[in-house]
């Protein structure tokens, strides 16, 4: 069966001069797997799941989902997928139950197959015990469950997730990355959006590095790694002097790129970690500062954006 | 259609959770239906009849019946008093006019010569003009009883040879006076309106008016609600789900209607049975004057809410909008004491056409046939602001 394909989208918002949210996106998404859009805010991952759930109409271009267009079929699109919105889009003064009960008979459900599916939702998103509290009482992950239980609820072919996962604890994030597992598992196609590069690593099968509305490199993580080069990440903890320490070794031969310091933390793109670790000393100790810890480490999403845009991802 | 229903119910379900909604759809419109009942004053009460200071310098038995017959007027109040403290009482407007009956009217009106009495009217007054018709009305009738039965008499003493005496004299008034009081023909005067309002109880003003003032305020849950959905991306993910935007309105208009529908149902119940007001003389034009109210208040609902984005906005908007049709609609007040210019200009609102309705059903005994035209007015506004508000309608 057919994924999503989208051809030649493109959306500005407040034409002319507004932003390019997406600029020319095609890509595709297969049938069964994970794929994340990972970049920073304001890159376009929003923009571009609204028009693939058909809320937002491209300017140019067009996208099929299981095979209908998102421009002139949206209703048969919209009964294949399930989209989790970034902000909790939720009733409050309603318990968890009677959140789910509502945005089931919004997916058009009705009678026992309602109930059943409500009762499964809750189950798998662990809330059973607190289905009778209301929204407003339960804590952010939990509402971030429910969030996205309700856009399950259909048994939807394709799932968007929209940075499921921001400002929740831990456990919560957990769960919801296993979660998300389970549903590939269950041979449900899943679009994930993220600036977690932790996130997009771990979960998927092949991510799209969005950045200023452009698809800027797209595969698996391997395949994104590689565009780096054989280059060794080189994480150094200083206990003073890291600013100037940094630009120092920007300017030193085989140094790819030297991240802004943060809290006396740094890390170097090297192509020779060997020949270059004795020279890291030596220009600490000169500057009269100590290396109070270093590690090496294969180069990761986070280089591989630094290396394609020159910015770090989260800033 | 199940979607449309299933929106409705949400939201009121989400009502029955506000603690707001009862205080802003029923007590608050109860409170005030008592309060203002009690503190408009019903024309059959004491406190409506003008004031007319009266000075009996006379004392004679004609200058009694005057005062008898004036004291019979329904629209005056007589405050007897000596002619001395009539002009006090004027200079201080503690009274509307004033009729002074000089020393030798009864000689006078006996001789059959013209008398004079004074009339003073205070000149801030409003119902000095009443007033003064009124007695005007009394004395013709006085004036008309006398030379009755003075010919009368002298008919009598022509034809019988009786002496025209005091005696001939007082028998033949008796006669008159009683023929009078039972009158050959009667002109009862009743006008569409203005009869309608001179009859009313305060109730029947206060409740008909609270129908028609609060029924906005039983919308703001869903409005303010729908404003809310809007910003945190609710009707949004309604419109993912494949919910169409027509869908989202009806379930809207839906609730607001059965809302403010319940809301009427209760204060009607509530009029009917604790404040006396005859509501159910004609039920089916009750029952179409309630659901025009339930429509145009849900049209405005809506279109508030297509056109503004905050809250606050909303709330504002509503709560204006609300004041300024229940007042210049005549829900606070009858429009018929504003004079017929401003009555005119009123009637461009629908609200003005549903207190004609209201008070046509609650004091007139109106029927279907009567409330059509009001009604026609009613239902033109509510298919234009629910054109605009369709129109205009984003769920984003
Ligand atoms: N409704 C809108 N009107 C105008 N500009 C918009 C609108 N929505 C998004 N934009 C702009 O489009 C660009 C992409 O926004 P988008 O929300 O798609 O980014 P994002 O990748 O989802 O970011 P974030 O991680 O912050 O959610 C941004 O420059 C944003 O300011
Ligand atoms: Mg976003």
């Amino acid at each position: 069966m057919e994924g999503i394909v989208v051809q030649g989208l493109r959306k500005q918002f407040d034409p002319p001069r507004g932003p390019v949210a997406a600029d020319d996106l095609s890509f595709d998404i297969r049938e069964g797997e994970i794929f994340s859009l990972l970049g920073p805010n304001g890159a376009g991952k929003t923009t571009t799941i609204s028009m693939l759930s058909c809320l937002l109409r491209p300017d140019v271009g067009d996208a099929r989902v299981g095979g209908f267009s998102v421009t002139r079929e949206p209703g048969k699109v919209k009964e294949l997928i399930g989209v989790v919105p970034q902000d909790v889009a939720l009733y409050e003064d309603l318990t968890g139950r009677e959140n789910l009960l509502f945005w089931g008979r919004m997916y058009g459900l009705k009678g026992p197959r309602l109930t059943q599916r409500v009762d499964e939702v809750l189950e798998l998103i662990g809330l059973v015990d607190r289905q009778k509290d209301r929204l407003g009482k339960y804590s952010g992950g939990m509402k971030r469950r429910v969030n996205i239980g309700a856009a399950l609820l259909h048994n939807p072919r394709f799932l968007y997730l929209d940075e499921p996962t921001v400002g929740i604890d831990p456990q919560s994030r957990r769960s919801i990355l296993d979660g998300v597992k389970d549903f590939k598992a269950a041979g449900v196609t899943v679009l994930y959006t993220t600036h977690y590069m932790e996130e997009a690593q771990e979960l998927s099968d092949r991510i799209g590095i969005l950045d200023k509305g452009k698809m800027i490199a797209l595969g698996t993580k391997d395949e994104l790694v590689h565009l780096v080069g054989e280059h060794t990440r080189i994480e150094v903890t200083l206990d003073r002097e890291a600013q100037s320490l940094a630009a120092q070794w920007r300017d030193l031969p085989r140094v790819l790129d030297v991240s802004e310091p943060e809290d006396g933390r740094l890390w170097l793109l090297a192509e020779d970690a060997n020949t270059l670790m004795p020279r890291l000393f030596e220009g600490a100790r000169a500057a009269g500062a100590r290396i109070t810890e270093i590690n090496l480490a294969e180069p990761n999403l986070e280089t591989v954006f630094l290396h394609l845009t020159g910015r770090a991802l989260r800033d | 259609m199940r979607r449309v229903w299933d929106i409705a119910m949400k939201e009121l379900l989400q009502n029955r959770r506000d603690w707001l909604a009862p205080l802003f759809t029923l007590v608050l419109p109860a409170v005030f239906t008592a309060f203002l009942g009690l503190l408009i004053p019903s024309a059959d009460e004491g406190e409506s009849r003008l004031p007319l200071a009266l000075a009996d310098a006379d004392g004679s038995p004609a200058a009694v019946r005057l005062v008898e017959g004036l004291r019979e007027t329904p629209l005056l109040r007589l405050e007897p008093m000596t002619a001395s403290e009539v002009d006090g009482a004027v200079q201080d407007q503690k009274v509307a006019a004033a009729l002074i009956i000089p020393e030798g009217f009864g000689a006078a009106v006996e001789a059959g010569q013209p008398a004079a009495l004074t009339f003073v009217g205070v000149q801030t007054s409003s119902g000095a003009q009443s007033v003064r018709q009124a007695v005007w009305s009394v004395l013709s009738g006085f004036n008309t009883a006398t030379l009755a039965a003075k010919a009368a008499a002298g008919q009598v003493a022509a034809e019988t040879g009786r002496p025209l005496d005091d005696t001939l004299l007082g028998s033949a008034r008796s006669l008159v006076e009683a023929s009078l009081a039972a009158p050959a023909a009667t002109v009862r005067v009743t006008d569409a309106r203005g009869s309608a309002t001179l009859d009313a109880g305060s109730f029947d003003q206060s409740s008909t008016g609270s129908l028609v003032n609060w029924v906005f305020f039983s919308l703001l849950g869903v409005t303010a609600n729908t404003v809310w959905e809007r910003s945190r991306g609710l009707l949004r993910r309604m419109t993912a789900a494949g919910v169409r935007g027509s869908q989202i309105i009806g379930g809207k208009m839906l609730a607001m209607v059965i809302l403010s529908f319940v809301q009427q149902l209760l204060l009607v119940l509530l009029g009917q049975f604790a404040f006396g007001v005859d509501y159910f003389s004609s039920p089916v034009a009750l029952l179409v004057t309630m659901v025009s109210i339930s429509m145009l208040a849900a049209a405005f609902g809506l279109l508030i809410t297509s056109l503004f984005r905050s809250e606050q906005a909303v709330i504002a908007t509503i709560i204006i909008t609300a004041l300024l049709l229940a007042a210049l609609g005549g829900a606070w007040f009858p429009l018929e004491i504003t004079g017929a210019g401003f009555s005119r200009v009123a009637h461009v609102l629908p609200s003005a056409w549903l207190m004609d309705s209201l008070h046509g059903i609650t004091l007139q005994a109106w029927g279907v046939g009567d409330i059509l035209r009001p009604m026609a007015v009613v239902w033109m506004w509510v298919v234009g602001l629910l054109a605009i508000a369709v129109w205009r309608f984003r769920p984003d």
